[in-house]
């Protein structure tokens, strides 16, 4: 297995570099360069001004030697300079993640636990009312976009009920871990809708395919309470699929969460990165792509190495 | 009875607490287009102006209602030489938020940086005529220009005075993003930097030593929101003081939690056309467009009447001459003007715009449905401001839709419509090239008689309502929300988030 990680870890290496260099070379077709966002409409710059600007954010520069020149020093884990601010990248980076894998985490939590808990249910009360209540829900969850979501759960749960601030990370002047707790809680839950409507449905056919397998039978003629059948024979076998949708989702996730952190002003790598795009900021934008490639490889990686602890028949040669 | 002692006691001590807790007043004051979050250097920020001069000073201001120029870091000052020598009188006992004192040092130091290209700083074409900077003494400074500029008092009002002592060490290039600005800026202004949680907020504490007097409330706490939505839900629940609003957004709120405030934009909204194209080149053509659009009706109904129809881009009305054209609303004038200048009714022109919002968006298809109606096709393209800065930037354009933002002195259309300004050179992208508008910018800049002067701008204003480089179409007004619970507070819209005096050390929490 440890050979199989590192061998996958190893992989990575040149997929990552030709997500580098698709994005950068995406970019070059975005209309507007840095310079023009940096500048704007009516900010009147003479041209000796420009250049001078140019140069220092080394736009002057061919395309492919930007490339080669930002690659050389990302691979020394330099991630050069926001344009936007002069601040390195990789500073920003580390401060904006924290708080994008606090809400992340959270949503996942609550989106694992309870997707799986409440396929289960479905499985088992298949076709009452409880199935098809969940079901509709579930539906409902899925198609909801996550911005549409986070302003009804804005809407809703901070201006109608007031349970919870209407965004932010923390109130100014305080920020303890139960403030902040306070601030999260609101948009992990809303996070964790897809997830939920997903996992459950995947969950709910997954254990109904298990679910009139001879061995299942067989347990419960030998008398095995329905609670240990479920939980020892189906769930385990249940349960390896919906590993790989969990895995898949990582993205999605990361997806939702740029829009929820927009709108909760949740000062995470989502905002980050549309506001980098906004102003063209090459820099910014290609270290964000980068850390955000390799949290979606480690996820699928971690889920590879998951179905091995599932299912012992695994095997990784 | 030791009980009931101890009890009052607690009763006592809770008051206390109380009575001592911070006064906090916390706002988006970043929010909407005259804010810049996150930006801190006010040598090279072109909005943001509201909340820089909370903790720095200009040399004057302006009222609230941008009537008149009065002092602030000066006292007073004086114009001589035809307009070519201002000499300005500092106020006494000015302290630095460091405890150093004010000098004339610091005014020549920061208009130096201001000139200086590696500053990289927008001020320079405003500046750029000054050739010499004297400080005969601590409270005078002497500035000569190469040739009149009546517009300097109003560029001015922009300009934060920086302290020399703290920032002569830092090479200008380094300045344009130094950590300085977001870490501990010292400045003279009503409130002292305290902190900045990036991209969360900034809070400043009051100065007990400002020169106007104490601050009534302890800290001025500016949150930041990507989501305007988001900003207008913190200052319906409460957890903000103020925002600014959308007109839509006015329209959601009730009740007597929130205050609107409303003012004029500044900002006259145009169709804008590349001057350098063959396209439009024929003046009927562009008369057509401006009079196949129902203004007034559009003011009306998108607008809730919070628009006011203009006829050209001069918004401030004490220059804007009477008599000039109304291009009221003639929809058979327009199909003839555009038949007689042989226009083919078959071709569409691309109409880029920068703006966003929905408003916008309802503005550019009633537009669209309108010149349909009198044979003149447009396709709206919304672009983000990089795309369009770099589109019109270049000539491969044919109409834009655009705001310009130019009170109270129409001075700052100068870099907007005059041909010295035309890209790379500038932001005339319009590539407007009048030369008896020129001479008209030139002579509203060289004039230091008030009367001369707004004959310039009359002039000027005449001149574009009738050869219409651009087709001025309104100004609109800006709104922004206050929580009743604040006293004394004054907030107008202003151009950058312009600098008037807002009087924010007398502003208070009831």
């Amino acid at each position: 297995m440890g050979l199989y990680t590192l061998r996958r870890l190893l992989i990575s290496i040149p997929l990552l570099l030709v997500i580098s260099a698709v994005v950068f070379t995406l970019l070059q077709f975005t209309p507007g360069d840095p310079l023009d966002a940096y500048i704007p409409p009516d900010q009147v710059l003479s041209a000796e001004q420009r250049q001078i600007l140019k140069v220092d954010l080394g736009l002057d520069q061919s395309k492919p030697v930007q490339y080669f020149k930002w690659l050389g020093r990302a691979a020394q884990g330099d991630l050069g300079y926001r344009i936007k601010n002069g601040q390195p990248v990789i500073e920003e980076l580390g401060r904006r993640l924290p708080p994008t894998l606090l809400l992340m985490g959270l949503g996942m939590t609550v989106g694992v636990t309870l997707g799986i808990f409440f396929g289960i249910v479905a499985a088992v009360k298949r076709y009452t009312l409880l199935d098809n209540t969940l079901t509709f829900l579930a539906f409902l969850g899925i198609s909801t976009p996550a911005f549409l979501a986070g302003l009804l759960g804005m809407y809703v749960f901070a201006l109608k009920l007031g349970w919870f601030p209407a965004g932010g990370y923390q109130t100014p002047g305080d920020g303890g871990a139960l403030d902040i707790l306070r601030h999260l809680i609101l948009p992990a839950m809303i996070l964790s809708v897809t997830y939920i409507a997903i996992l459950m449905r995947y969950t709910r056919s997954s254990i109904l395919e298990v679910l009139f397998q001879d061995f299942v039978r067989t347990a419960s003629a030998k008398g095995v309470p329905s609670y240990r059948v479920i939980s020892k024979h189906v769930l385990r076998n249940a349960l390896i699929p919906v590993v790989t949708v969990i895995g898949a989702n990582v993205a999605n996730l990361i997806g939702g969460a740029v829009f929820l952190e927009s709108i909760f002003s949740w000062p995470g790598t989502g905002q980050l990165y549309l506001d980098a795009i906004d102003s063209r900021d090459y820099p910014m934008i290609m270290g964000t792509t980068l850390m955000l490639a390799i949290i979606i490889l480690l996820a699928n990686l971690i889920t590879d190495l998951m179905y091995g602890l599932i299912d012992p028949r695994i095997r990784y040669s | 009875m030791m009980k009931r002692s101890l009890l009052a006691l607690t009763f006592a001590l809770c008051t206390l607490g109380s009575a001592s807790a911070d006064k906090v007043i916390t706002g988006a004051f970043d929010q909407g287009p005259g804010g810049a979050p996150g930006q801190f250097n006010p040598l090279t920020n072109t909005a943001g102006f509201t909340w820089l001069n909370k903790y720095f000073s200009t040399l004057v201001l302006y009222d609230p209602a941008f009537k008149k120029i009065s002092g602030d870091l000066a006292s007073s000052w004086t114009v001589a030489d035809g307009g070519k020598k201002y000499t300005f009188v500092l106020r006494d006992g000015v302290k630095w938020h460091d405890g150093q004192a004010f000098t004339s040092a610091d005014v020549k130091f920061s208009l130096n940086l201001a000139n200086n290209p590696d500053s990289g700083s927008g001020f320079a074409a405003k500046f750029g005529n000054i050739t010499n900077i004297q400080t005969p003494n601590a409270r005078t400074v002497v500035l000569t220009l190469s040739k009149p500029n009546a517009a300097l008092l109003d560029a001015m009002t922009n300009f934060m005075i920086l302290p020399e002592h703290a920032l002569n060490k830092i090479a200008p290039k380094d300045l344009r993003n130094s950590a300085w600005w977001r870490t501990n800026p010292v400045g003279t202004g009503p409130f002292k930097w305290n902190k900045l949680v990036p991209d969360q907020y900034v809070e400043l504490v009051a100065n007990p030593t400002y020169f106007r007097g104490k601050p009534k409330v302890d800290r001025l706490v500016n949150r930041y929101f990507k989501e305007q939505a988001a900003a207008v839900v913190a200052l319906k629940s409460g957890d903000i003081e103020f925002s600014y609003l959308t007109l839509d957004d006015t329209k959601t709120f009730n009740g007597n939690a929130v205050k609107i405030l409303d003012g004029s934009s500044q900002v006259a909204n145009y169709l804008g056309f590349n001057n350098a194209s063959p396209l439009l080149k024929d003046v009927r053509i562009r008369q057509a467009i401006l009079l196949a659009v129902d203004r007034a009706t559009i003011v009306k109904q998108l607008y809730g009447g919070g628009a006011e129809v203009a006829n050209c881009p001069v918004t401030n009305s004490k220059y804007v001459p009477k008599g000039i054209n109304a291009y009221a609303y003639n929809q058979d004038q327009a199909r003839q003007l555009l038949k007689a200048a042989g226009w083919d009714s078959g071709k569409s022109v691309e109409v880029i715009t920068y703006y966003s919002d929905q408003l916008s968006k309802d503005v550019l298809v009633t537009l669209q449905q309108m010149l349909a109606g009198v044979g003149f096709k447009i396709a709206p393209r919304f672009v983000d401001v990089p795309t369009y800065n770099q589109i019109t930037g270049g000539s491969d354009f044919t109409m834009v839709y655009a705001g310009i933002g130019n009170g109270p002195d129409p001075d700052t259309l100068y870099p907007s419509m005059h041909s010295d300004f035309i890209p790379p050179n500038g932001t005339n992208r319009m590539k407007v090239s009048i030369p008896a508008l020129n001479k008209l910018f030139e002579q509203g800049q060289e004039t230091t008689l008030a009367s001369t002067r707004t004959k310039a701008y009359q002039d000027m204003c005449a001149l574009v309502n009738k050869q219409l480089p651009w087709d001025v179409l309104w100004s609109a007004k800006r709104f922004g929300g206050v929580s009743t619970k604040l006293s004394n507070f004054i907030w107008t819209p202003a151009p950058a988030g312009g600098r008037y005096d807002d009087k924010a050390y007398l502003w208070d929490t009831k």
